[in-house]
Order: C-alpha cells, then structure tokens, then sequence
C-alpha cells in the first residue's frame, strides 16, 4: 500500500483552508480580547451621552438646574456634585452594577448602567 | 401497483398490458448501494458523543467524494440528497432545524465538488498514479474531502447564522467547528483514497 500523495492542486487547497482556518482563529482571538464593555448611560434635559467606563475621568453634564459633576474609575460612576439640595445622587455612591442606576431628579440627570449580564435588569429605589 | 386494466395502452404491447415495467438502469443501482452506504454512516454516527454540538466525523463525506470521483457529479449529487432526505426520515428529523442544516451543509459540499471538478479537473488517486491524466494533474481524493468538509461546515455555519443564531459570539463556535471539519475532511480524503486504491489494483 503507498502513502496518500497530495497532488499540487491538493497542495493549494490545503494552503487556502489553512489561510481560512488561521483567519477564524484571530477573529475569534481579537473578540475575545475586546471582552464586554460597560457604560453609563447619562439622560439629561437637553440629551443622552454615553460614558465608557474603561476610561477614568470626570466629566460635567448640564441639568435643568446647573452642571453635575461625574467621575469614572475602576469600572464605576458616580455623582460628584449636582446643583440639586438633598444632594441623594452624591449619597448613592458608586455604581458598579450593570442595570444599577444614580438620579438626581431635581437637575433631571439619571445614569444608568448599561452592559450584558448584570443581577438585575433595572435597580429603583 | 397498478391494478390489472383490460384496456391496452396504445403503443404498449406485452404480456402484461396496461403495465408498464421500470427496469433500474445501471446508474440507479450505483446511487441506490452508495446512497445506502452513506445513510447507514449517517444514521450510526448520530450514535456518536460529541464534545460540541454539531462537531461529527462525517464519513458519508467520503460517500460522496467516491461517487463524484468513479461515477460523476451527477451521482455524487443523488447520493447526497439521498442520504440528507432518507438520513432524515430514519432520524425522524424531517423538516426540522436538524435538517436545514444537513441539507445546506450537503447543497454546499455538492456546490463546491462540482465547481472543483469543473475548474480544476480530478487526478483519481493523487500523484503518479493517473497514468492518463498525467502525474497528478487535478484534485485527488484528499483535496476533494478537504474542500468539501469545509464547505459543508461553512455552509452549516452561514445558514445557521443566517436562520438561528445571529449573535456575534458565533465565531467561537465557527472557528473549532471549522477547524474539525478539515481534520475530519482530511482523514475522510485519506479513507476515500485508500479505497479508490484497492479497487484499482482488484482483478476487474
């Protein structure tokens, strides 16, 4: 019995489904690497932003009554300061959770989380 | 079943008139052994675990290569959609999803062996053995087997995307299930060549 030859056209079949093959790889190697990314979802009066959270910062935002101060880091948002007086967005703290959300009602500034998985869909107080 | 007629068919004459009597061709008798073959290897590898949904050996594969390499496309093609059709009836998955896909993934496989036998033409057992096609000039069985697993998969995955999953966590799945297909392709291609051999060096 003799061993199996490739013929070249073989040969060149061979090379386009390793080419395929290698191609699939690093596309399903880059999207694994890019993993989910959440970000705050920021409603205000006068529109919606979006804030990635894998970029640290602090960040102002117009309301019906002044400008919010938000800050980003270590994968969570919070208020620092709003022009409102029970200051109860400043008082939730950080919000880490996908769905979980921080209002200030009286400046209409509510920001929520929003990203896959997550324990809740939504969170309200 | 006809039931017996005393009319005569006009045009008809015989022993039996009103009859008429289909004697299977040469041909018919080719694609019913190979469609045979390749439903029974499609029914016992269903019985096979598998470690990802969908990852299978695919042995009828080389079914199909033996039919497109001794007796033509036109062969190849019966048996494929034989064993999708007939595969389907035994596994009581007729019509399902299960069967979509078995038959996109077989419609595939038949494109691309028709198109490579077309194009680039068919060396029957590799190099140095075609002593009239030249030193192997054309795809052999291991190319043939390559190119149609893959494109049997690839077909799979784009109807299944299309149809049932279109979610871009897909590629995880594509990327082993692909890389399966040409490992079993391959070693489909190494089978279909063995045998192409042995019945070349059997007394006609």
């Amino acid at each position: 019995m003799s061993r199996p030859l490739p013929t070249p056209a073989d040969l060149v079949v061979f090379a386009l489904a390793a080419v395929l093959l290698a191609g699939l790889h690093v596309l399903a190697w880059r999207q694994a690497g890019a993993g989910p990314v959440v970000t705050a979802r920021v409603e205000t009066p006068f529109g919606t932003r979006y804030l990635p959270l894998d970029r640290p910062g602090t960040y102002r935002v117009r309301g019906a009554l002044g400008e919010s101060v938000l800050e980003v880091r270590g994968g969570a948002v919070r208020f620092v300061d709003s022009p409102c007086r029970a200051k109860v967005c400043v008082r939730a703290g950080w919000v880490r959770e996908a769905g979980a959300l921080a209002a200030c009602l009286p400046n209409g500034v509510v920001v929520t989380l929003t990203g896959p998985g997550g324990a809740y869909d939504a969170i309200n107080f | 079943m006809s039931p017996p007629s005393d009319a005569t068919l006009p045009g008809m004459s015989g022993a039996t008139p009103g009859t008429t009597l289909l004697r299977p061709e040469r041909e018919d008798l080719q694609v019913a052994a190979l469609a045979a073959l390749a439903v029974a290897l499609h029914v016992l590898e269903t019985a096979l675990p598998s470690p990802v949904p969908g990852m299978k050996p695919g042995l009828a594969n080389v079914v199909t290569v033996l039919a497109l390499v001794r007796f033509g496309w036109r062969t190849a093609a019966w048996v494929g959609a034989l064993r999708v059709l007939v595969g389907s009836l035994l596994l009581g998955t007729f019509l399902s999803p299960t069967f979509i896909l078995s038959a996109a993934g077989a419609t595939g496989a038949l494109v691309v062996l028709g198109l490579a036998a077309r194009l680039v033409g068919i060396a029957p057992r590799g190099r140095g053995a075609g002593q009239h096609d030249g030193p192997g000039r054309g795809l052999s069985p291991l190319g043939l087997s390559l190119a149609a697993a893959l494109a049997h998969m690839g077909a799979q995955l784009g109807v299944a995307w299309l149809l049932f999953v279109p979610h871009p966590a897909f590629l995880y799945l594509a990327a082993p299930l692909m890389t399966a297909a040409a490992a079993f392709g391959t070693l489909s291609g190494i089978i279909a060549w063995r045998i192409l051999e042995l019945d070349a060096t059997e007394p006609a």
